[in-house]
């Protein structure tokens, strides 16, 4: 899928090669015949939004996870990644945002773990004095015998880039290396891998700042919806005409809605902030409204709403909700108050798995469901369930059945029955149709719509930007903690709000 | 948690029922005179015991914690129940029976604070004071016994009393008593709706606790309610024997562990009953009186229970999971529909 000439330094044989992989999860096509070439002596950077297939890829090149069908190719022949352990041993490595080290040993042994000498004994003078060497050799100054607890974030992933080296790594995988750095440790970083790149390791990169990507590649590669989308030199590339890739679908079946007409303020929030996850956001919705979060993953949307709902508190700002002050200590409390919290995550934190639907869409308010003598009375739940069944068309023999063994897209309408049966005034949906297919998607997207409809103010917080778009009256975008920006419907387009997003707004 | 259809769950009930009676029948072949009242009762009067402690043991276990106290909670409340009694011989009945579950609560108030406010987990608070309440009762006792002497004569009698007759069958106040307590329980479980949190807190606590359910107060009723039990079945332990040393009900802990978890139980919390955790008791208490009467060895019969819980949890995590697949597969063969869920990327 070459598009163009590549710079004359890495026009040699490429070191890895991924032909036509593609992988599914269940119904969720990660990726789709996705070919991909790394030469040596290159620093790749993949780029795409949430979901595009970048973390599912670079978990096939490290053997994670097997790919449903298409080749991997080391030095032009073919390979099987068994395990990480496998890929490693044949020079695939790859190093995460956060860097998975054992805290209890010291930095030789971290550097050294998994790959020691053979035999059962371990040399430990050989082992320090090459961990020094390489330390040395990228310019670090840690002690090799230091155990690896404390260590600043950067000083975590330099140990990690030694482990690297020290595995004679010819391909390395950087996934988001930089999203916790501060910037002077950043352009460290830049400069080992501009280093390595120089001893002719091939580095695929992984990067939401565009203006890295730009700075340290030599290929710029763009994924969309598990597909491949473009491969290009640096030079034929610009930040402007990336993110028209990334974002440059169809809009589908989604067609924007009608305003509808927005009466009193159920939520405002003023200057809210908590350390470490977001500082001064500020925002209104009204009744019958729907404000949508948009942003990069991690990019602080999640924590606001779980500071609405009293998981994790703000520690600044102010909040009302219909006019009285809201600063919720607890779940309960915030339940109570009028709000609900459809969770991303609906496996951890929405559903108790083996429970029946019924049990769990009455789990928030077991208290209305009152029968004789006070007892729980399951011929009212049993209706209540059965309702929701008919309203949002959830597909199951019964609502006694435990919802673990539904469908995401049936379990993720559960969900939302559950945090509907309280009755609230404000709904905080957070990615409420990830992972889940195309149908039931636009079956939630359409409830959501009536829900607005009949004057239940939304918090919409979603990774998807077209359901953000079309689905909100206003969209908020945020960035590393911070509001950036929000946008009236008709001036939030894709481009936009990427921009925002991404830090590349003007 | 009731299913119209034949839930796994119950498939494990149904089979248990069926191992016990195989058990009898076995033994009935093996022992003369098996088949008799008399060895309903000697069972009975051991199973009531195991099934009462570990009805107890179910809502901890419910809620993702184990509770290793029981057996010196078991002992520590039928000694100083004794000892009050052999100290005050007019003390009514019902208020001797009030005081034990009284002090087993404030036992079991102990290991849910450390484990619920000091945040220690429940394996480690209750092996601490599984030694603790023990070396409470040595220091207390002074190494001395309770023995039948020193009873009111309704206590020393009480094993004996007879509620109803079936036949040549009687069953007994204990045996009636136990029975009511557990039944209370197990409608309590499924009618009330605290029995629901019990459940939801043992599934996924992380999501209990964002559906705004008091997870700590669940966790911390648990223990206090395993205790209560404890105190239940110290006072039947002293009706029971007459003669408490301080080594009563030692090894408690243990049966009750493995009533839970033979009964279907799910040792990680969230799942089973305690008409399960009963089975279990039965056929626990049944084997032990049996093997006893074959004058096999107590070692034995300790490595009987170990290997028993063994197999319980390992065919609860395979056997249930092949069924669960099997079933999963056969109903979307029957609907059409995909039974896979799908994986998040």
């Amino acid at each position: 899928m070459q598009v163009a000439a590549l710079p004359i330094e890495t026009h040699r044989r490429p070191v890895m090669e991924l032909r036509n992989i593609s992988k599914s999860f269940g119904a969720t096509h990660a990726l789709q015949s996705v070919s991909l070439t790394l030469h040596p002596a290159e620093i790749h950077s993949l780029l795409g939004e949430n979901g595009a297939g970048k973390s599912t890829l670079i978990k096939i090149m490290t053997g994670v996870h097997q790919p449903d069908s298409g080749a991997i190719h080391l030095d032009g022949a073919p390979v099987q990644m068994a395990s990480s352990a496998d890929a490693q041993r044949k020079g695939v490595a790859a190093i995460y945002q956060e860097p998975l080290l054992f805290p209890d040993l010291d930095v030789a042994e971290n550097i050294f773990i998994g790959h020691q000498d053979r035999g059962p004994f371990t040399r430990w003078a050989s082992m320090y004095e090459e961990s020094a060497r390489i330390l040395d050799s990228i310019g670090v100054q840690i002690d090799v015998r230091a155990s690896a607890r404390g260590l600043t974030l950067a000083e975590q992933q330099s140990i990690e880039i030694a482990k690297a080296i020290s595995l004679k790594a010819r391909v390395l995988i950087m996934d988001e290396p930089t999203a916790s750095l501060s910037a002077y440790e950043s352009e460290r970083l830049f400069q080992l891998m501009q280093d390595l790149r120089g001893r002719g390791v091939s580095i695929v990169f992984i990067s939401h700042r565009m203006d890295e990507v730009f700075r340290l590649s030599d290929t710029v590669t763009v994924f969309r919806d598990g597909r491949h989308i473009s491969s290009r030199p640096r030079a034929a590339v610009t930040p402007q005409s990336a993110i028209a890739e990334m974002v440059g679908r169809e809009m589908g079946l989604l067609a924007p809605r009608a305003t509808t007409a927005a009466e009193g303020v159920v939520l405002s929030v003023d200057r809210l902030g908590r350390d470490g996850a977001f500082e001064d956001v500020s925002f209104e919705i009204r009744k019958g409204e729907i404000v949508g979060f948009a942003g990069l993953v991690g990019a602080g949307r999640t924590d606001v709403g779980l500071a609405l709902f009293g998981i994790a508190p703000a520690h600044r700002g102010r909040a009302t909700l219909d006019g009285r002050p809201h600063a919720p200590r607890s779940p309960r409390q915030a339940i109570d108050g009028g709000i609900a919290y459809v969770s991303e995550d609906r496996r951890q934190l929405g559903l108790s798995l083996p429970m029946s639907s019924s049990a769990n869409i009455s789990l928030p308010v077991l208290d209305r469901f009152r029968g004789m003598l006070g007892m729980l009375s399951r011929k009212k739940e049993a209706e209540v369930a059965d309702e929701f069944r008919r309203r949002l068309h959830i597909k199951t023999a019964s609502v006694e059945a435990p919802v673990g063994r539904m469908s995401g897209g049936n379990q993720q309408k559960v969900l939302l029955a559950k945090w509907l049966n309280t009755a609230p005034r404000l709904l905080i949906l957070d990615e409420p149709t990830r992972g889940i297919d195309v149908g039931a998607k636009a079956e939630v997207h359409q409830f959501i719509w009536e829900l607005a409809a009949q004057g239940m103010a939304i918090m919409l917080i979603s990774s998807d930007l077209p359901e953000v778009l079309s689905l909100s009256d206003r969209v908020l975008v945020m960035r590393e903690g911070k509001q950036m920006a929000t946008l009236d419907r008709k001036d939030a387009t894709e481009q936009v709000v990427m921009a925002h997003a991404t830090g590349q707004a003007e | 948690m009731n299913g119209l259809r034949l839930r796994p769950e119950r498939v494990r009930e149904l089979s248990l029922l069926a191992i016990i009676a195989i058990a009898v029948l076995v033994f009935a072949t093996i022992i003369d005179g098996y088949l008799s009242p008399r060895t309903f009762n000697r069972i009975a009067s051991s199973v009531i015991i195991i099934a009462v402690v570990a009805a107890g043991q179910t809502l901890v276990v419910l809620t993702r914690n184990i509770d290793l106290s029981v057996g010196a909670m078991v002992g520590c409340v039928a000694y100083f129940t004794g000892a009050l009694l052999a100290a005050n011989h007019g003390l009514p009945p019902v208020l001797a029976i009030a005081l034990a579950v009284a002090i087993g609560t404030l036992m079991g108030a102990v290991n849910g604070a450390l484990v619920v406010f000091a945040r220690i987990p429940s394996i480690i608070v209750t092996l601490g004071t599984m030694a603790v309440f023990r070396g409470l009762l040595v220091e207390f006792s002074g190494a001395k016994s309770i023995t039948t002497a020193n009873l009111p004569s309704w206590l020393v009698n009480l094993p004996q009393m007879t509620v109803l007759s079936i036949g040549s069958f009687d069953v007994r106040a204990m045996v009636a008593l136990a029975l009511v307590t557990i039944i209370l329980f197990q409608i309590g479980m499924s009618v009330l709706r605290v029995g629901r949190h019990f459940y939801a807190v043992g599934s996924n606590p992380d999501a209990a606790h964002f559906t705004g359910l008091p997870v700590r107060r669940v966790i911390f009723s648990a223990f206090l309610l395993s205790g209560a039990m404890s105190g239940l079945a110290g006072f039947m332990t002293l009706a029971r024997f007459g003669t408490i040393t301080v080594e009563a009900a030692m090894g408690l802990e243990l049966e009750s562990i493995a009533a839970v978890v033979v009964g279907g139980v799910n040792i990680f919390g969230g799942a089973g009953s305690i008409i399960g955790a009963t089975l279990g008791a039965i056929l626990i208490g049944t084997l032990e009186q049996s093997l006893f009467r074959l004058q096999i060895n107590q070692f034995w019969l300790d490595a009987l229970l170990g290997l028993l819980i063994l197999v319980a949890v390992a065919s609860d995590s395979v056997l249930i999971t092949r069924l669960r697949k099997f079933w999963n597969e056969a109903r979307a063969k029957r609907r059409r529909l995909p039974a896979a869920t799908d994986t998040p990327s």
